[in-house]
């Protein structure tokens, strides 16, 4: 079990896409790894649940039907700046991709993308963190 | 419009057609343009095949994107076909809009009804037929056509009959209205809805034109089984039954049928597609109905003394693999649905398979088929009832076709067998097993340590297309026409990459080559079947002799001696486990209308427009028409080229006119000469350094006896014939990366074709050399000549008479550079070779002269596997 940072906890993870084979995918493979995986198919439950509950991690889709998931990266991080966003998107421009790192993402992963890019990049957020 | 103008216009058209209209550099940037997209093609296609290797997530959306971009780029590659050869290939656009719909048709959910016969015999069937025969059936086929593992003679009804019966009785409309509308989540509205179908299915109409085809099928296996009294067996096969899903135990299967029966049965297995358990799974894992259809097979009932399954890896803890065989007297039924006790026996999953227990059941009773039909249950006499049914042969016939079965599909199986009353064993059927064998990536250091006492013969070389692990028998292949004789289960080694390998990709456990591009026709293919390949490794057919015993692991890309067991479990576990998702489906059945290539000899009757059944096919039909139309055209250019010709100022009078179509040459346009160092075309300055730095011209073959006075004699005397005005001016065309030469020197007349660029897949060299003064004998040895050295230089060689057509392909820049330099190397050895080939001696006298005085070139001598003659390849006359 990875600990977090600063605690003998698990890492929690917030996982949102439309694409419902995109969480399926990601939850098991994110366990496996020893996390706490919680998964999203619309933005309007994430929302709420981001409202109840910090996550460590939050990895999230941009174009999606509803809030877009810019408007819900921003609210995340005036929620918890301390949260670490991952963005994962199939229309990977560089606008967007400056965008979302405007905004704070913490990373940008294109689909489709293989499970050892994403791991890797929720891992390079944890040393980040560790090091801070 | 009056006559004259109609006549005009009527001369207009004529004279249109006997001439191209665009200017060549307007052809030529098509040609390039079909290069570049047929790439482009290539390599998305090997993009979607990475993304079914389960390490990948993706949507639907990137398998609509990548369709979309693909055949984008298929309908302008056609496109760019139509300007080159200014014609309308229509079949081509056809075929396209076929492929397109069918896609389209994937992409939306709809159904998608194989083009098939309502019945197909066993024998017809293999691997690929899954879409008409179900997995099960198509594995069947598989075991029994490519395996040569016995299996009983049958037929099966295909989906296509399913959809035919179903559409003829109304079924799906109904079924579409039932799921749309009902609450499914509610059982009995559920089972309610279920019942309906089914009685709806079993009191159906069958077509007549099935009927028909299923009393045809029942006489030929009648014919040839002759009694009278055969009994079948008709089992389901469904599509995503023992794939993915093991859909194990959810449909019908109906034994011990008489002849008259079979078609009622087929009505059975047919409901079974829609009682409440299979409807509940289907729903449960996303499946939807266009992906349901039950094809039915019918096969010859084994009158069975003993039966059972085998899984090749037992569902035991994790650190003792073995494999576990069930087995109980009568018919397996009772085994496979686990109502009787049966013996239980495990054994070693390495040969020899030592048995590590047996444990007796206590088998009071048993299933046989009937006389009339039907199967029953009788009493086990008294003195069986605790005996094991397996004797120790028969335990180790068994494991040795499981494992047999296992290494081919590369995962592990559940086999279900049967035994009759003569002793013979038959394979029933074989599916996938659920179960993960332990993690080998867990094991990977320690087996490392293991393979480091394993001896390496080469390792890093080239590019790993397909990963995996593989050991086997060698068989190395001069020419991709000689496979009839391939084995099963060997390892191909090959000189270049082949399309034409796709014939022995179900054989092959691995595939080596010297030379070739990891996008290139044969990888996507290697990817598809999943066959550990590795390409370019300059060095496979050098090192690997035909029956050398050698493992790859192309994980690491290695190549060891002999067969590295430590490795060898590899075999089975580097096949990931299919994503169970819709969207891996749906790329899947998607990538069954772009990858598979059917058009693989240019040469045979069936590698035409009209039978393109892929966008594999069409891109490779349109590249080989347009390297066709490129040299057509450029073998005409003379009439009509619209750039200035420049003259080459060389050392060796070549007379050469250069035409610039595009950064071939730094010389003003407006000059009318230029040097060699003005010279900026790759495959041109190639070939015109080779032939002075490897002084071939001023220097005549080495002559050693009484011919030699005869050779200088009439070297004199040709070069005095070979006055340019005598032969005509020599041409090329040229720009940075493309030459076009024709040359004409004493009486050898060559063509040169050529592309060099950094792009490995564009690059090629087309050689063709005619012509001589001399005996017939002389020049066809010198065409051996010509041959034995382009051989040696990794060219594919083909001699009709004293015509030479040489053909290299893929290679990456520098190595084409060194070749090319070695034919102008080969042209100046080759100037007056026909008038002192005396004998046949000579032959391998100036191959011997040639081969060693080629050292000059600094290309050859860096480039080590260039230039070693490959002993056993003489015999080229039938070569390609």
């Amino acid at each position: 079990m990875p600990p977090c940072a600063n605690c003998a906890r698990e890492t929690e993870i917030l996982i949102l896409d439309d694409e419902p084979i995109v969480c399926k995918r990601l939850k098991p493979a994110f366990q496996k790894a020893g996390y706490a995986v919680e998964t999203f198919n619309d933005s309007a439950s994430a929302l709420t649940r981001v409202e109840e509950k910090r996550f460590d991690i939050v990895i999230t889709d941009l174009k999606m039907e509803g809030a877009d998931g810019m408007v819900f990266l921003s609210r995340v991080k005036e929620l918890y700046p301390e949260t670490g966003i991952i963005v994962i998107t199939g229309f990977a421009t560089s606008e967007t991709a400056k965008e979302s790192f405007r905004k704070g993402a913490f990373d940008f992963v294109a689909k489709p993308f293989k499970l050892g890019d994403i791991l890797d990049a929720v891992r390079r957020f944890e040393e980040s963190r560790k090091k801070d | 419009m009056d006559i004259v103008c109609g006549l005009k216009k009527f001369f207009t058209l004529f004279r249109s057609s006997s001439q191209p209209v665009l200017p060549f550099t307007v052809l030529f940037k098509k040609f390039r343009s079909i290069l570049e997209r047929n790439n482009l093609i290539l390599e998305l296609m090997a993009d979607m095949g990475d993304k079914l290797g389960g390490e990948y997530i993706f949507d639907s959306q990137f398998v609509v994107d990548s369709t979309g971009r693909i055949s984008d780029l298929v309908f302008k590659l056609i496109s760019d076909l139509c300007v080159m050869t200014q014609s309308e290939i229509v079949d081509l656009f056809v075929a396209f809009e076929r492929i397109q719909f069918q896609i389209q048709e994937e992409l939306a959910g709809r159904r998608a009804v194989p083009v098939t016969k309502p019945v197909l015999l066993l024998d017809e069937l293999n691997g690929d037929f899954s879409e008409e025969a179900g997995n099960k059936f198509a594995n069947l086929g598989e075991i029994r056509n490519t395996l040569d593992l016995p299996t009983m003679d049958g037929f099966v009804v295909t989906t296509r009959s399913f959809f035919d019966f179903m559409e003829a009785n109304g079924l799906f409309k109904h079924i579409e209205k039932g799921l749309a509308e009902l609450d499914l989540a509610d059982e009995s509205i559920l089972e309610a809805f279920c019942e309906e179908v089914r009685r709806r299915i079993l009191s159906g109409t069958m077509p007549r034109h099935i009927v028909s085809a299923i009393h045809a099928a029942l006489d030929i296996i009648c014919g040839r089984n002759r009694a009278n009294t055969l009994r079948f067996a008709v089992r389901s096969s469904a599509w995503g039954e023992d794939s993915e899903f093991s859909f194990a135990g959810q449909y019908e299967s109906v034994l011990n049928v008489p002849r008259k029966g079979v078609i009622d049965a087929w009505r059975e297995v047919a409901a079974s597609v829609y009682t409440p358990e299979a409807l509940r799974y289907r729903l449960h894992r996303g499946y939807r109905e266009s992906e349901t259809a039950m094809a039915v097979g019918c096969q010859l009932m084994v009158e069975a003394e003993v039966s059972g399954a085998m899984y090749t890896y037992a569902p035991v803890a994790a650190e003792t693999e073995a494999m576990v065989i069930s087995a109980a007297w009568g018919l397996g039924e009772a085994v496979v649905s686990g109502t009787a006790e049966s013996d239980t026996i495990f054994l070693d999953r390495l040969p020899p398979h030592r048995v590590l227990s047996i444990e007796a059941g206590h088998k009071a009773s048993k299933i046989i088929g009937e006389q009339n039909g039907g199967t029953a249950w009788v009493d086990v006499p008294e003195e069986l009832q605790d005996a094991a049914c397996l004797s120790g042969e028969y335990i180790q016939r068994l494991a040795q076709t499981a494992a047999m079965i296992e290494r081919y599909y590369r995962r592990p199986q559940d086999v279900e067998w049967a035994i009759d009353r003569q002793g013979n064993l038959f394979i029933l059927q074989s599916r996938p097993l659920n179960v993960k064998p332990t993690q080998p990536e867990l094991h990977r250091p320690h087996i490392d340590n293991a393979a480091l006492s394993a001896q390496a013969l080469f390792s890093g070389k080239g590019t790993v297309v397909q990963g995996g692990v593989a050991s086997g028998t060698v068989y190395v292949t001069a020419t991709d026409d000689d496979l009839k004789d391939f084995p099963f289960g060997a390892i191909l080694v090959a000189h270049h990459t082949s399309p034409k390998y796709s014939r022995i990709m179900r054989k092959a456990r691995a595939i080596l080559t010297d030379i070739g591009s990891a996008t290139g026709h044969m990888a996507t293919l290697a990817r598809e079947y999943r066959v550990p390949t590795v390409v370019d490794t300059g060095i496979a057919t050098k090192v690997l002799k035909t029956g050398d015993v050698v493992t790859l692991d192309a994980i690491r890309n290695v190549v060891y001696a002999g067969t590295v067991k430590e490795l060898s479990q590899f075999e089975i576990t580097q096949e990931e486990v299919f994503e169970e998702t819709y969207e891996y489906r749906m790329l899947k059945r998607v990538l069954k209308k772009v990858t598979p290539l059917n058009l693989v000899d240019p040469n045979s009757e069936i590698f035409r427009a009209a039978r393109c059944q892929t966008f594999h096919d069409i891109t490779r039909f349109v590249h080989e028409k347009a390297v066709e139309s490129l040299i057509d055209l450029s073998e005409n250019y003379q009439r009509y080229h619209d750039k200035g010709s420049k003259r080459l100022k060389y050392p060796i009078p070549l007379d050469l006119t250069i035409i610039d179509i595009g950064k071939g040459t730094s010389a003003l346009p407006e000059a009318k000469s230029l040097t060699l160092e003005q010279v900026t075309s790759t495959p041109m300055k190639a070939l015109l350094e080779g032939l002075i730095e490897s002084r071939m011209w001023e220097t005549a073959p080495v002559a050693v006896d009484m011919g030699s006075f005869m050779s200088s004699f009439s070297r004199t005397f040709s070069s005095t014939m070979a006055r340019p005005e005598d032969v005509g001016r020599n041409l090329a065309v040229v720009s940075d990366t493309y030459m076009n030469l024709h040359l004409r020197l004493g009486y050898h007349f060559s063509i040169l074709d050529s592309y060099i660029g950094e792009e490995i897949n564009d690059n090629y060299i087309y050689f063709r050399f005619l012509g001589g003064v001399s005996t017939v004998e002389r020049r066809s040895r010198r065409a051996k000549f010509i041959a034995d050295v382009m051989v040696g230089f990794d060219f594919l060689a083909e001699i009709h008479g004293d015509l030479i057509v040489g053909r290299l392909k893929k290679l990456s820049r520098e190595r084409m550079v060194g070749r090319m330099k070695v034919l102008g190397g080969l042209i100046g050895y080759t100037r007056q070779l026909d008038v002192n080939m005396t004998s046949d001696e000579r032959i391998d006298f100036h191959l011997a002269d040639f081969m060693q005085r080629i050292h000059v070139l600094k290309e050859v001598r860096d480039d080590a596997p260039m230039c070693e003659l490959r002993p056993g390849n003489r015999d080229f006359d039938s070569r390609r």
